[in-house]
């Protein structure tokens, strides 16, 4: 009777690999919840934020276009402000997150519009979640999707539902990361029904010392987002002069957007 | 009488080419015309059927409110007082449907589409059960808040399936755009033009769009007991209403012939602001569509008036024919006493007995095609479905009409003999009798 070779070898491979895989998967409730916890709370501030954002838009037969905006944020009351500054047609344009809604102002009709969680910053591939503070243990419910390899990085895998009542651009998220860093290395996002809308890289991550915390506050210097459903279309996300001092008390007002907007 | 009948059907029968010919071509334009009242009939139908379930009642209490002159929107506010009134006037109502009214732009991560929005209570809306066919999800998710339901075309233009996100987008009435997330449900199939403009999303929902308060709705949709009512009903149900909200102190709208989109022009040139009410009837909010019967019944006449003026000729010339053959028949029965009058009703009777004969058998062929039609389910092309409809072709049976049309015809090709008939009656016998064919 002759030997399946073939067998006994995927039998082989198979026994290497599943030890392995069953020791690194399967986290509890509990530490899935701290993991969230811990990869919001190295992006959060707890004071006041102003960035420089560059936006790269791509787009299929279109002409690369870069804008560039500046951020504010507060964590204490959860407010935030995208001004932009450049181009000059887009200049005075931006929103303003206020109790949960998220207003767009646009000088040349002089009007604010509620926009949703959806809405597209700028016409870009970017949502207002890119720019804010990350709030993943508030907003979504995790589980665990085991190790995985992401290139050479060596990374945990999340998967996001979100929580009911909870307004959020897509309601159902992968994260992929880092077991070495705690850093978010890839982000995948999709509807309800399954169909993958986004794909983000975070190729880089930096510390700032924050006063308001004191600690480090983590961020991702570029964020490339790949739009899933027009291939050919992406943004690349710049955040540049990271600024962590305390803002003008009264700035996250629809008429202090409209001063600076003139 | 029975010895003309008799006369008549023998020289048919004896005539047995000229009168299958003839009697193929009557029955022809009469299984034509057959068909094409059916198509019509079927039309009219399904258009009631799926007009008065996606955009109206059999009568409705809908109306405009304007916080400036120059700006409306079309909704009744405190519905409830409005309701009461609707309630206790009209005892023929089946059911109300309080249905909230709004044009959106509906937005997908690939496209966007204009449409109207129809805020619906989708437990109490029992019409939307039966007229839409759900192709995907499901019609009872429209109950949670914040969801949609979209036809086929709209979701194959805006790449979206179940599950999957849309933003609407819509001016307040304050002129402030405002936008709400939903998730799409349900997918119906398409309904013709209807389809077209139409989705519908929990009326809490494009309440919340709107920034409408709770007690602000777009229409009370009023559904008579009779499943389709007729206008004289309709008409006395209409007169009621006005009365009994005129004589509650509401500001009525004049009755204007259109649907209430069509209507924002001119009710924001008018110059007033506040609640106006508005009755309308079933037929004044599918205006827009009815065209389509309408042009279907014109070329229906068009078509039988060329046909029977075809048919016309034959017949003239076919009993021409007849008479110069049988002159010498007619002069022999001059002579042996038949009365002209009996001569004349001989050749009518020739006349009316082909025309019933072959009328009678065309109409049953074309109901036998309209069956077989309507058995084999044809799906019919997405330009004729806008006028359709339907996706199937449906032809509806009208025995009434189909036996007017029985009716009509043969009277036109009895009638149409009489020229002839008059002619061979006048003969005299003597000319008659030496007549050389």
């Amino acid at each position: 009777m002759r030997f399946p070779v073939r067998l006994l070898l995927s039998i082989l491979v198979l026994s290497a690999l599943l030890p392995a895989r069953l020791a690194h998967s399967a986290l509890s409730k509990e530490q899935m919840h701290e993991m969230l916890n811990t990869l919001d709370d190295r992006q959060r501030n707890n004071g006041d934020y102003k960035a420089l954002v560059y936006l790269e838009q791509k787009e299929k037969d279109k002409t690369d276009i870069v804008r560039e905006a500046i951020v504010y944020r507060r964590s204490a009351d959860q407010k935030l402000m995208i001004l932009f500054s450049k181009p000059k047609s887009e200049q005075g344009k931006g929103y303003l997150r206020l109790e949960k809604n998220l207003w767009s102002y646009d000088p040349n009709v002089g009007k604010w519009e509620r926009r949703t969680e959806r809405e597209r910053i700028a016409g870009t591939d970017s949502r207002r979640a890119d720019f804010d503070e990350s709030r993943l243990a508030e907003e979504y419910e995790p589980s665990d999707e085991g190790e995985d390899k992401l290139g050479a990085y060596s990374v945990h895998r999340l998967s996001l539902k979100v929580k009911e009542g909870v307004d959020v651009a897509f309601p159902l998220v992968k994260l992929w990361v880092d077991n070495g860093t705690m850093n978010i290395l890839k982000r995948q996002e999709f509807a309800l029904s399954g169909k993958l809308m986004r794909t983000l890289y975070y190729p880089r991550w930096q510390k700032l010392y924050s006063e308001s915390k004191q600690g480090d506050f983590w961020y991702p210097p570029e964020i490339r987002i790949y739009d899933e459903v027009e291939k050919a279309n992406s943004t690349i996300v710049l955040i540049k002069t990271v600024d962590l001092r305390s803002l003008e008390t009264n700035i996250f007002t629809k008429a202090w957007f409209e001063s600076k907007s003139r | 009488m029975l010895q003309l009948l008799l006369i008549a059907t023998r020289n048919l029968v004896q005539q047995r080419r000229r009168t299958l010919l003839l009697g193929g071509a009557i029955g022809g334009v009469t299984a034509l015309l057959v068909i094409l009242i059916e198509l019509s009939t079927g039309l009219r139908s399904t258009i009631l059927r799926s007009a008065t379930t996606l955009m109206t009642g059999h009568v409705n209490v809908a109306g405009f409110y304007k916080i400036t002159a120059g700006q409306s929107a079309p909704v009744v506010t405190q519905y409830e007082k409005v309701l009461g009134i609707v309630q206790r006037t009209v005892p023929e109502l089946d059911y109300i449907v309080e249905r909230g009214r709004g044009w959106a732009k509906v937005i997908s991560d690939t496209g966007s589409v204009q449409i109207g929005i129809g805020g619906v209570d989708i437990q109490h809306e029992p019409g939307l059960h039966k007229v839409l066919r759900i192709s995907k999800g499901k019609l009872d998710d429209l109950a949670q808040p914040n969801t949609i339901l979209i036809f086929e075309e709209q979701a194959e233009k805006l790449g979206v399936t179940v599950g999957d996100t849309l933003t609407l987008s819509a001016p307040t009435t304050r002129g402030t755009n405002n936008t709400l997330d939903v998730q799409v449900v349900a997918i119906a199939r398409n309904l013709g033009l209807l389809s077209a403009f139409n989705a519908f999303i929990p009326v809490g929902s494009l309440r919340a769009l709107y920034q409408f308060r709770e007690d602000t709705t777009g229409a009370l949709m009023l559904y008579l007991k009779q499943q389709e009512p007729s206008a004289k009903l309709v008409n006395d149900v209409h007169a009621r209403l006005r009365n009994a909200l005129e004589k509650a102190g509401y500001a009525l709208m004049d009755h204007d012939n259109k649907p209430f989109w069509q209507k924002f022009e001119s009710v924001n040139r008018e110059d007033w602001t506040g609640q106006k009410l508005d009755v309308t009837n079933w037929d004044d909010e599918i205006s827009f569509v009815m065209y389509t019967v309408t042009a279907l019944d014109v070329l229906t006449g068009v078509l039988t008036f060329v046909l029977l003026v075809i048919i016309a000729v034959g017949v003239m010339n076919t009993m021409w024919i007849a008479i110069r053959e049988r002159t010498r028949e007619v002069g022999t029965l001059r002579a042996i006493g038949m009365q002209r009058s009996r001569v004349l009703w001989m050749f009518v009777t020739e006349a009316f007995v082909l025309g019933l004969s072959a009328t009678a058998l065309g109409a049953v062929t074309g109901m036998i095609i309209c069956g077989l039609l309507n058995a084999a389910q044809i799906s019919v092309p997405t330009g004729v479905r806008l006028f359709l409809m339907s996706d199937k072709l449906t032809l509806l049976i009208d025995p009434l009409k189909i036996a007017l049309s029985v009716a009509f015809i043969t009277f036109c090709t009895s009638a149409i003999s009489l020229i002839p008939s008059l002619l061979a009656a006048r003969m005299k016998p003597i000319t008659a009798m030496h007549y050389i064919g």
